[in-house]
Order: structure tokens, then C-alpha cells, then sequence
């Protein structure tokens, strides 16, 4: 080590040498030159090696000009310095500084110390020299020591662990003394275990860092014991921190407790109550009681007459008021006499009240007929009922069945009351109608007579109005004439049938429902035509061609009349036409078609040959008459296509060599003429050019560009060209990308909604890691009107509670109870707690703090 | 036979007084109310704009300091006391609901740099640069205080002149020591004139030191040699220690957590820590541009307060990135240090500005008595906001904040910088054999070493 620390001052006294500041020139020549056969070989070879590698530049220094003594301007000095003279014998002071001076005098002295070393070791071990002649042969290196040897700066040999004094030799001695057995013996022992051995202590910084190893250990084990709380904290839902808060008194007692007596009844109170006789005598029977309350004579008499002053006081008072009670104003007995006489009792009494009764009566019924005030007709009701109220409310349903109650019971008075022709007809005409089917024949045939004579009998003339007018009168009159005419041959026919009693009615009858409006009126009297014709009606009339006009209009003033007897008019010509023509079957499916849909199964019923040539004979006949009559072009129109049409399906019906059609031919003869995938292609590419627009054509702005010819020639600037191929090229690219590029009969839109896109996110939000769990979030709505009052409150519960003005105290301790896995604090949270925390346990309990539980 | 029939009993629907609510039924079937989600978002933006228009974070400011404030301490024990010290050695108390000063406590010679109050809030430690430890003894809250404006001063109780300048002092929680941290960490009682226990770890001076509530006898410390070290007082010796890339200005432990801890730091980051697990921080919170200058945690545990160089205030979630809010006013300086109130409701900044500034944690939380009704309005509208925070349009109410021109370009420029850097290290990396180039995450980049 010694050897070490000088090489390495050696080399620092060099470094001093080379890099220091520098000595002048004349000096270190000087010293070269004295001292280099002093220095080692060592030394010299550094040197060398120093010139062989020269790295650094290093500034010269020149020789000043006083030294090269150019101009002499000073005394011829040898040298500046002083120099020690050469017989000078250094002191051999020990210290750092003369390293580098006193290097020669202890190489010099070298010599001397290995002899004096020796005779030191030979004075101290008493062993001969020769035995440590080897030793310092064999290694010739110098060392000096720079301190004085001592326990604290052992030589070299010490540390070397050679040349150590042993036990034994220590013992030496004291052989053969008193007590050198004992001591032996625990030598030995000694040296038996010796693995007991003390070693030096550790560095400093060893030691410490050892220390903070183990304090590390501990301080992680004390954080870890918080992990559960930590987690059971974390982990739920909501955090309660306004919990034990003490707002004063708690309890009435509490306050109660502080109470002071202040005022001077307080204090007489608390002197009462805290009287401790009177305790006393509480806790024990009761009897001490009795003793305390003394009762003086006087205050009892006193007492008493108190008392039945007041007794008697309330009962005058009693009196007073009863008889009060009793005395009744004038207006009170007159009212009541009048409510007396108008009470049923009254009216049975006097006939004229009843009467009187009766009027009134009867004007109420009246009144309610015009008003139907009680018809559920009012501005009350009709509200009630139109928001649905009477079905909500009971009391609303009662008094609107009230008030049809009382309507029913006035309106029938009513109808007892009188009898209203009206109402006859109306039965009358309900029973002509509904027996018109039913009935037999001869009851028809009669009651056809009846009502016909009635029309024929009355024919009253109005005497204002349009039908006053001059002109019109003549057309009614003749119009009458004509149907009185009418009237009259029905009632012969009427008269023929009866006699007849025919066996055909039947099923003319059952024929007729269908038509009796409009079909059967339109053949009837054939001339005159049908409702269809209502529209023009007037112009008919005007052109005064037929009368058929009028006698509609006749019908319409006398609708009520004359509307059944028209009817059966109707139906007796029907009949008659029939006859007439002979071909009454084949006649009447024939009108059928033309005119009701409906029955268009009938015709096809009695489809055969027979029918057929019949239909083709009556055509032109029926088209004969249509001519005749001059009708409107549209409903000959519409008549002869009709006519064709069945025709046609008729014929094709008829065909025999008609072969079945394939399924497959079924649907393309169905629908031929719709070209559907046509019509989808076509469709698609609409909505490929809506999303992804073709680029506009380029094209300049008039009159830009277009000056001469050469500019025309040009054409578009190849900037605007090479854009619309760019946007070509991107929309073909786009086209291709979209996700119904390859399926062809399918359009997936592509196009964004704005407003949608609003309610998406663009990414998955942090805490989630799939998009349903994310849409499960939000799933359930959590405001008050979508759930009901209980679970609001814990579906709205902020992540933390807490007041604000009550102090939160740091985490307090707890041990976690292996037992207990929801906590007792908050009972308010439990049910929302358990959930959640079944699914967290599920996933593993967020892996780094489990890691830190197995840690621990 | 048995008949079924509804019947709702009269008092169902009657009510007592005039003044109740009325009983309304409701039949929940969700096929009766099929916009149930669409009304709820829309909802959810109302509440988010209403939000914005009722957040007004600054109730007042406290104005009495002749020199920037500082260092603050909030009594543990009275909510309505609140301490500061301003870099001349005044000391103030003052009454927060007031906003006026209670009482000064003078003696210190140079700039107070610590300043902390007992649990049991008797108790206040002083420290500073000259070198002393005061003790002082807090008044008692008297219904005159918050009434007479006189000005009273007290007499330290103690005074204790050490070796070297002070910079932060922290009482541990409920007991008898407290910490100062200077050329090395001492620990005193109070009854002592020297401390008890010394610590010191390298030669760089302790620039901060806080005390974990939860754990009374560990406690943090940061050095100017960027080291943020965690020690233990029963055994006396440190624990961890970890080297940074910046210094640490400020520690606050998480008081309902008691591993946890979070470092303000000199980059403008805070860093969240396990303290089991230094050599990654288990959070990064970015948003200061500024070196962040003192931080406190909320005793809920989960919000920190920061306050930063770049005069602003802002609040943190204890596992969120980016702050939740900012407070700044035009007038308020350097923020130099901040506490959170102990209901969790207000923040409190002390600023260069010489002024002490109080702010609602929630900036539009109504203040006063609420009605039952009225807070389940107010956490129904919290809660649906909550549900719809992620869709576009709720998301940029929610997220938008006014900011002071000198920090929104700081941003502007951060940015740059960082995509810039991103840009070059993935050139880098496309352009190098694939695994020689290995980015650490940003939890580890700004830690250098876990010194064992």
C-alpha cells in the first residue's frame, strides 16, 4: 500500500512538473542537469515514453531575453535561485511535501533502513538477522512510511499478516508462573470456537445502506396494512364523510339536563323539584304524599263555592241559549208555510195546485225537448266527456248518468204524451224496407197499392219557392199527370199479381234488393234515366226533354211521401219491363253488370250458351235505346265497355283447347312489363351518386380564356383537367371501398347523419373496454320521473358525500374483518354496494393491488 | 270468490298541509316514455351549460400581507382558521368566514418559510430564515374574535435558534413531534430547544417536508438534489429515496391513502407515487406550465390542490392526467402556496400578490343551506351529466376553460414541442433496428434511479 501511495505521488510531483506553472528555462536546464544521475532508470524511461506520445500541444515558452543574455543589460547571476550547498544533509522531516525533493535521500538511505530494520526486528523477536535476510531480499522494493509506526498506521508487514505475533509466543514468558495453567486452558477454549470470531465493522456507507434495506421491509409492511381500506374505499360506489357530525343537543333530556333556573319561577320550580323530602317520598309508598299535601279548611270551602258558582253560572248560560235558540224571524215561518204548501202533500190536497203543478210540468218537458239541456248537450258535460273525465272520476260519471236520468224520465213523458205521426211513418218505412225482402207477396202487393193511391191521391202544389214559378208548375202538373198515370196502371198490375199470386215473385224479389236504388229506376222507366245522371240533372230538365227531372225534383220536395211509393214504382216497372221483353232472367243479370259490381258472381252463375245469345241479341236493342234517348257520351262510354269486356271474359271462359300455364310463366305473364332489378340498379346507382357525388365538369368561365383561337385551341389548363381525373379517380376508389361495392342486389348507405353523429363518440371512452358495456352505461335512465322515489336517490348518489363545514379527519385504522365483506358503516349504501362489488372480485380484484396482497 | 281491485287509500293523496307536495303516481313502463334517453341528454347538456353559467369560484380575497405570502397552515381543529406568513416574518391568523385578520404573531426576522399548526390545533410551529423555530400558542376561537376588527399580537411561546435556515416545517398528526427541513432534516418536541433525531442523506438541503397522516411517524421529504425521500422515525432512518430529473418543490400524502403520495415538481408535473413503489409513479398530472409550487390534498382523497408559477390554481383528480379545473385572476401573482380546506369545500392560495385568495372547490357549487329537493335536483343534474360526459357536444362544455393568454401560448408551445419530439422518435425508431430504440413510459421518464 505504501508502495502504491508513492508510485502515485511520483507520478503527481511529474504531472506538478509537466503541467504546472513553469519554472524559468535556465533553472530546469539547471536541474537536468544535476539531478537526472540522481533519478531512477524509472524515471527516465516515463520521460521518454512522455516525448514518444505527444498528444498535446503545450505553449513553449520562449526564453526571455534578460536570460539569453543577448544584450547584458544585467549582472551575470548564475542563478536566481537559492541553492542548497552539496554537502547539505536533508532532515528527515516527514511529510507530503518533500516527496518529491527528498526522493533522493531516501533511495540513498535505503540501505540504512533495511539494516536498521532488521536489527529492529532481531531487538524485538530476538530471532538471529539471517532470518529475515530472505524476506528483504526477496523483495527489494522500496517503501517509506510516512508516519511514525503505531496501532493506527501499522508497517507494512502487519498488514501484509507476516511477522505477526502469536499467542504462543506472547505466552512464552510467563511460563511455568502461577496462574499460566488456567489461562492456557481458556486460550485454548478460546481458539476452539472460532467461529466466534468479531469481524470488523462494515463501512459506513454499507452499513446504512443494509439499515435502509431493512427499514424499506418494514415501512412497505406498514403501508400494506392499508391496502384493504384503500380498496374497500376506492371500490365503492360513493364515499361518505358527513357522518358523525354533532350539531349540539341530540335529545330533549340533553337540553333538559343543562337547563338553569333563571327567573324567579324557574327557581321556586327547581326548588320544588329538587326538594329532597318530596324525592323521598316518591321513591318510597307514597304515603309521606299525603302528609306533605296539607289542605287548610278555608281553601277547601273556598274551593267549593268556586266551584258551584261556575256550575251554576253554565247552567243559566245553558238556559239562555236554548231559549235563544227557539225564537224564529217571520220570514222563517212564511217561507216555511210556502214550503209546506208546496209540497207534495199540499198539491194532493188542492186540485188547483195540481194542476198548476202539472203546467209546470209539462214546461219543463218542453223546455227540456228544445234544449235537451240534460242530453249530456251542455258545455259541462261535453267537456267531461270529451277528456275522458267521466270515466276517471265517479263523481263526474254520476252526475252525467244524473242528468241523462233526468232527461229520460222528461222525454218519456213525452212520448206517452203524444202521438207523432212522424215517428208512424218511420215505422212504417222501416217495416216496408225490412219486409221489402221478407214479406210475402201479396202483403207487399198491397201495401204497394196503398201507397200508391196515397201518392196518387195527394198532389198538392207548393206555393212558393222555385217550384211556385210559372214553369215549373206546368212541369209538375205534367209530371203529376204522368205519374198518376203510372200510379194507376201499377195499380192494375197490382191488381193482375194478386190474382196471379205468382210463383215467379219470389224469385224476382230475391233479384231486386240489389238494384232497387239506382239500376232498377234506370230501366224502369227507361226513357227517364238514373241517379248517375243527377249531376246534370237541371240541364235535363231545362232542356225539358223528359220530365224525369221533375219528378225527382217532386221527389225531393216530398221526400218523405213520396220516397216509398217511388220505390215501389220502381220495382213494378222493373217487373214490367221484364215481361215485356220475355227474357226476364237474362235481362236483369245483364243491368246487374253494368251497374253493381258487386253481383258480378251472379252473372257468372247462369253463364252458359243459351244466356250468351240472348245478351248478344239484347245489345243492340239496348244500345237501339240508348240512341233513342240521346244520353251523355260517357255513360254510353262507359255502358259499351262494359258490355265488350263481358264479352271478352265470356267468350275466353268458354274457350275448350285452354292449357294451364306454368308457375313460372303465371308470374312473368303477373308481372310483365316491371322490370324490378332494373329498376333496383337503376335505384343503387341514385343513391351511389347522392353519397359520392360525380365531380363537376370542368369548365371555364365564360368569356375567360376563350379570346383567341390559340387559347381555344388550348383548351382547359391542365391544372383543372388533371383535378377532375384526380376527383374521377377518387370516386371510382371510393366506390370500390364502399361496403356494397360486391353485393349487388344490396345498398348499404354510407351517408353520416350530422345530427346522429352527435350522440356517438368518436372513440371508446377511457374506463371502458367494449363498446356494449359503454351502451349498458347509459342504458337505463336515472331521473326521477323514469324510477320510482326509492331508488332515485342511490341511482343519483355522487361519488362523494360530504357536508360542507364538518371537518374530515385522515383515514383512521381498521383491521380488516375476513368475515365481514360489506362494511357496517353505511348501511344506506349496502344494497348498492354488493353488485358492483361482486362483479369487481369476479375480474380479480385489479391486479396490482392483488400482486401487493401476496407481496405481503 | 275472490275479487281483485285497485284501491288507493285516501291518504295516499291527501295531504297534511297546503304546503306538501303533492302525490303524483307514475307508471314506469318504459313503453309509455320512449325518449327517456333522449330527454336525459338533453338534460345532461342543459346541466352542463348551467354549469357553466353558475361557476363563480372566487368568494374573496384576504388582504393584510405587506410581502408575498409565503407559506400557509390550515388549523386542523377550526375550520374557520387559517394561518399565513409572508416573506418579511409577518404572521397572520385570520378568520375565513370574515376574511379578516384575527390576530399577528411577530418576531421573525426574514422570510417565514414554514409555517404549521398541531392537530389539536393549540399549537403553532414557525420557521424561517433566521434561522429560529417558533412556537406560538393559538387563541381561541371567541364569538368576539370574528366581531372586534382590533388587531391583537401574541408573544411566541418558544423560540428555538439553530444552525442553519429553515425551509419547510410539518407537524406530525396527532403528537407531539414536528419536522423541519434546512441543511438536513430534523425532527423536535416541543418541549426541546434542539431537536431529537437528525437525518441526513447526501450533503443537499431538505426543501420540503411533509408528514403522512395516516402513518404519524413516516414522512416525506424532497431535496435540492432532485431526491424525493420517504423516512421513518422509529427506525430512524430513511426508507427510499428517489432521484428525479427536476427538484420537487412540495409533497402532500393522500390522507385517505395512506401509501400514496403526490409530488409537486419543478417541470410543471405532479407525480402520484406509491410508496412502496418509487421508481414509477403510478399517475402523471400535466397541465401547468409552469413549475408547480405547493400542493395539497384534499382530506376527501380524491382532489389535490396545486398551485404554480404560472399564477394559477388547479385542481387535480388523485388518478387523472389533467386537471378539473383552473382558478386565475388577472391580479393574482406567483402562487407560492395552497391548502384545501378541511370540509373539502373551499381552496385557499397564497400568492406573490402579497394576498391570500379563497376559491370554491367546486366553482359552481351553491353555497348556504339546500333544500332536500333542491340537492337532489343538483345531484341528479351531476349525476346525468356524469352519464353523458363522453358525447362530443357535453364533452366541450364541460371541458372548456377560460384561460390567461400567457399560459394558453405556454400550451400552445409545450405542445409543439412534445409532438415534435414524438415526431422524432418515431423516425428514429422506424428508422433503427427494431427493439434497439426502447421509449420509457411517461410514468418513468422524468425518474432517473431508485437510490437503494
Amino acid at each position: 500500500m505504501g508502495e502504491k501511495r508513492r508510485s502515485t505521488s511520483k507520478t503527481l510531483g511529474k504531472n506538478k512538473r509537466r503541467k504546472g506553472p513553469h519554472l524559468p528555462n535556465s533553472i530546469l536546464k539547471t536541474i537536468a542537469n544535476e539531478k537526472r544521475p540522481l533519478n531512477s532508470d524509472e524515471e527516465d524511461d516515463e520521460i521518454d515514453s512522455d516525448d514518444a506520445i505527444v498528444d498535446l500541444y503545450e505553449y513553449e515558452e520562449g526564453v526571455p531575453e534578460e536570460e539569453s543574455r543577448k544584450n547584458n543589460r544585467y549582472d551575470p547571476v548564475v542563478n536566481y535561485n537559492y541553492e542548497l550547498p552539496e554537502d547539505f544533509e536533508d532532515e528527515n522531516v516527514e511529510s507530503d511535501d518533500d516527496d518529491e525533493g527528498g526522493n533522493s535521500d531516501n533511495e540513498e538511505g535505503e540501505g540504512d533502513d533495511v539494516v536498521r530494520h532488521t536489527r529492529m526486528l532481531q531487538a524485538v523477536t530476538g530471532m538471529p538477522s539471517a532470518a529475515f535476510d530472505g524476506e528483504s531480499k526477496r523483495k527489494p522494493v522500496l517503501f517509506t512510511e510516512a508516519y511514525p509506526e503505531s496501532e493506527f498506521n501499522p508497517t507494512r508487514d502487519v498488514l501484509e499478516g507476516k511477522g505477526l505475533l502469536t499467542i504462543d509466543e506472547l505466552m512464552a514468558p510467563i511460563e511455568g508462573k502461577p496462574g499460566f495453567n488456567e489461562l492456557e486452558k481458556r486460550i485454548s477454549r478460546m481458539q476452539k470456537d472460532a467461529q466466534a470470531v468479531v469481524h470488523a465493522p462494515l463501512p459506513k456507507p454499507e452499513r446504512e445502506r443494509l439499515e435502509r434495506k431493512a427499514v424499506k421491509g418494514l415501512v412497505d409492511k406498514e403501508f400494506n396494512k392499508w391496502v384493504h381500506m384503500v380498496k374497500r374505499n376506492r371500490e365503492a360506489p360513493t364515499v361518505y364523510f358527513n357522518q358523525n357530525v354533532s350539531l349540539g343537543y341530540s335529545t330533549v333530556g340533553a337540553i333538559a339536563s343543562e337547563f338553569q333556573p333563571r327567573t324567579d319561577f324557574e327557581k321556586k320550580m327547581a326548588s320544588v323539584l329538587n326538594d329532597n323530602e318530596l324525592g323521598e317520598a316518591h321513591d318510597e309508598d307514597g304515603a309521606k304524599l299525603l302528609e306533605l299535601n296539607e289542605v287548610s279548611v278555608e281553601d277547601q270551602i273556598k274551593y267549593r263555592d268556586h266551584i258551584a258558582k261556575m256550575r251554576s253560572l253554565l247552567f243559566r248560560h245553558e238556559l239562555k241559549s236554548k231559549r235563544i235558540k227557539k225564537i224564529k224571524s217571520k220570514t222563517y215561518h212564511r217561507l216555511k208555510g210556502k214550503d209546506l204548501k208546496k209540497s207534495a202533500m199540499g198539491a194532493l190536497m188542492d186540485p188547483e195546485m195540481a194542476k198548476e203543478e202539472a203546467m209546470k210540468q209539462e214546461a219543463r218537458r218542453v223546455e227540456e225537448r228544445m234544449t235537451l239541456k240534460h242530453k249530456n248537450t251542455g258545455k259541462w258535460a261535453k267537456r267531461m266527456i270529451s277528456r275522458g273525465l267521466n270515466v276517471k272520476y265517479d263523481g263526474t260519471r254520476a252526475a252525467i248518468s244524473e242528468q241523462l236520468q233526468i232527461n229520460a224520465t222528461l222525454s218519456r213523458k213525452m212520448n206517452s204524451t203524444n202521438d207523432g205521426s212522424s215517428s208512424d211513418e218511420s215505422d212504417d218505412e222501416e217495416e216496408l224496407n225490412d219486409g221489402s225482402d221478407q214479406d210475402t207477396p201479396s202483403k207487399l202487393i198491397a201495401k204497394a197499392r196503398e201507397k200508391t193511391l196515397k201518392t196518387v191521391e195527394d198532389d198538392e202544389v207548393p206555393n212558393s219557392g222555385l217550384l211556385s214559378l210559372p214553369f215549373m208548375a206546368r212541369a209538375m202538373k205534367k209530371k203529376n199527370e204522368e205519374a198518376i198515370e203510372g200510379g194507376k196502371r201499377a195499380l192494375e198490375e197490382y191488381e193482375e199479381w194478386e190474382n196471379s199470386g205468382g210463383e215467379e215473385n219470389p224469385k224476382k224479389t230475391a233479384v231486386v234488393s240489389g238494384r232497387r236504388v239506382f239500376g232498377a229506376t234506370a230501366k224502369v222507366e227507361a226513357p227517364k234515366e238514373s241517379r248517375k245522371d243527377s249531376d246534370n240533372f237541371y240541364d235535363n230538365s231545362d232542356s225539358d226533354n223528359d220530365t224525369e227531372g221533375i219528378e225527382n225534383n217532386d221527389l225531393g220536395a216530398v221526400r218523405d211521401t213520396a220516397s216509398p211509393a217511388r220505390n215501389t214504382g220502381a220495382i213494378t216497372e222493373t217487373e214490367k219491363f221484364d215481361d215485356d221483353v220475355e227474357n226476364p232472367a237474362s235481362k236483369t243479370t245483364f243491368d246487374v253488370a253494368l251497374f253493381a259490381s258487386g253481383s258480378w258472381k251472379k252473372m257468372k252463375g247462369c253463364q252458359n250458351a243459351e244466356t250468351k245469345k240472348k245478351l248478344k241479341k239484347h245489345v243492340p236493342y239496348s244500345k237501339g235505346q240508348d240512341k233513342k234517348e240521346s244520353r251523355d257520351d260517357e255513360s254510353e262510354d262507359s255502358e259499351s265497355e262494359a258490355e265488350e269486356m263481358v264479352d271478352g271474359i265470356l267468350t275466353s271462359a268458354s274457350k275448350e283447347t285452354y292449357e294451364i300455364p306454368s308457375q313460372a310463366e303465371l308470374i312473368q305473364r303477373a308481372f310483365a312489363g316491371d322490370d324490378v332489378v332494373d329498376e333496383f340498379e337503376k335505384e343503387k346507382q341514385e343513391v351511389l351518386n347522392q353519397e359520392v357525388p360525380e365531380p363537376e365538369k370542368p369548365v371555364l368561365v365564360p368569356g375567360w380564356g376563350q379570346w383567341t383561337n390559340i387559347q381555344k385551341k388550348r383548351g382547359l389548363p391542365s391544372w383543372m383537367v388533371r383535378e377532375h381525373e384526380d376527383a374521377k379517380k377518387k370516386r371510382t376508389l371510393d366506390l370500390k371501398t364502399r361496403k356494397d361495392a360486391r353485393l349487388r342486389h344490396v345498398i348499404i348507405s354510407e351517408k353520416v347523419d350530422k345530427k346522429v353523429e352527435k350522440l356517438h363518440t368518436t372513440t371508446l371512452p377511457f374506463p371502458y373496454t367494449s363498446k356494449e358495456v359503454f351502451e349498458h352505461s347509459m342504458r337505463m335512465p336515472i331521473g326521477p320521473e323514469f324510477n320510482p322515489a326509492t331508488i332515485v336517490g342511490s341511482l343519483n348518489r355522487p361519488e362523494v358525500v360530504k357536508r360542507a363545514g364538518v371537518i374530515i379527519k385522515p383515514l383512521k385504522f381498521e383491521e380488516a374483518n375476513p368475515n365481514e365483506k360489506v362494511d357496517d358503516e353505511h348501511p344506506r349504501s349496502n344494497q348498492k354496494q354488493n353488485p358492483k362489488k361482486g362483479g369487481k372480485t369476479g375480474k380479480g380484484q385489479s391486479k396490482g393491488k392483488s400482486k401487493q396482497k401476496t407481496k405481503a | 270468490m275472490k275479487i281483485k281491485t285497485l284501491s288507493r287509500p285516501v291518504d295516499e293523496y291527501t295531504r297534511e298541509r297546503s304546503q306538501d307536495l303533492q302525490v303524483v303516481f307514475h307508471n314506469f313502463d318504459p313503453s309509455l316514455r320512449p325518449m327517456e334517453k333522449a330527454v336525459e341528454y338533453k338534460r345532461a347538456l342543459t346541466a352542463a351549460k348551467l354549469e357553466k353559467i353558475f361557476a363563480r369560484p372566487f368568494v374573496g380575497a384576504m388582504d393584510g400581507h405587506r410581502d408575498g405570502v409565503s407559506c400557509m397552515a390550515k388549523n386542523p381543529n377550526y375550520l374557520k382558521g387559517i394561518f399565513s406568513a409572508s416573506m418579511d416574518g409577518d404572521i397572520r391568523l385570520w378568520d375565513i368566514s370574515s376574511r379578516r385578520t384575527v390576530c399577528q404573531f411577530p418576531g421573525h426576522q426574514g422570510a417565514v418559510r414554514g409555517l404549521t399548526v398541531s392537530t389539536d390545533g393549540n399549537v403553532l410551529v414557525s420557521c424561517g430564515t433566521d434561522c429560529t423555530v417558533r412556537l406560538w400558542k393559538v387563541p381561541r376561537p371567541t364569538l368576539e374574535d370574528s366581531s372586534v376588527s382590533s388587531e391583537n399580537f401574541i408573544e411566541p411561546a418558544a423560540e428555538y435558534v439553530w444552525k442553519n435556515a429553515f425551509w419547510a416545517v410539518d407537524h406530525q398528526f396527532e403528537g407531539e413531534l414536528f419536522a423541519t427541513a434546512g441543511a438536513q432534516l430534523e425532527i423536535w418536541n416541543h418541549n426541546r430547544a434542539s431537536p431529537v433525531q437528525s437525518f441526513q442523506w447526501g450533503t443537499d438541503s431538505v426543501i420540503s417536508v411533509r408528514f403522512n397522516p395516516g402513518e404519524p411517524d413516516i414522512l416525506a421529504t424532497s431535496a435540492s438534489d432532485r431526491s424525493i425521500t420517504i423516512y421513518d422515525l422509529r427506525m430512524s432512518s430513511a426508507a427510499r429515496r428517489i432521484i428525479m430529473m427536476t427538484k420537487t418543490n412540495s409533497i402532500a400524502w393522500n390522507p385517505m391513502e395512506p401509501m400514496n403520495l403526490t409530488a409537486a415538481n419543478e417541470d410543471g408535473s405532479c407525480y402520484s407515487f406509491d410508496g412502496r413503489k418509487m421508481d414509477e409513479a403510478k399517475c402523471v398530472h400535466k397541465d401547468h406550465v409552469s413549475a408547480v409550487m405547493d400542493i395539497d390534498f384534499s382530506p376527501t382523497g380524491r382532489e389535490f390542490v396545486t398551485g404554480s408559477y404560472d399564477r394559477s390554481v388547479r385542481i387535480f383528480p388523485y388518478n387523472g392526467g389533467h386537471s378539473r379545473e383552473i382558478y386565475h385572476t388577472k391580479r393574482m401573482q406567483r402562487v407560492f402556496c395552497v391548502k384545501y380546506s378541511c370540509d373539502a369545500t373551499y381552496v385557499l392560495s397564497g400568492s406573490d400578490d402579497t394576498n391570500l385568495r379563497l376559491w370554491k372547490a367546486k366553482a359552481s357549487e351553491q353555497l348556504g343551506v339546500i333544500l332536500p329537493r333542491e340537492q337532489k335536483k343538483h345531484e341528479y343534474n351531476e349525476a346525468v351529466k356524469n352519464r353523458y360526459k363522453h358525447l362530443p357536444e357535453v364533452k366541450r362544455i364541460v371541458r372548456h376553460r377560460h384561460l390567461p393568454k400567457p399560459i394558453y401560448k405556454a400550451l400552445g408551445i409545450i405542445r409543439t414541442v412534445n409532438d415534435s419530439k414524438r415526431r422524432k422518435e418515431d423516425r428514429r425508431r422506424a428508422h433503427s433496428a427494431p427493439g434497439t430504440i426502447v421509449t420509457k413510459p411517461l410514468r418513468q421518464r422524468r425518474i432517473i434511479k431508485e437510490v437503494e
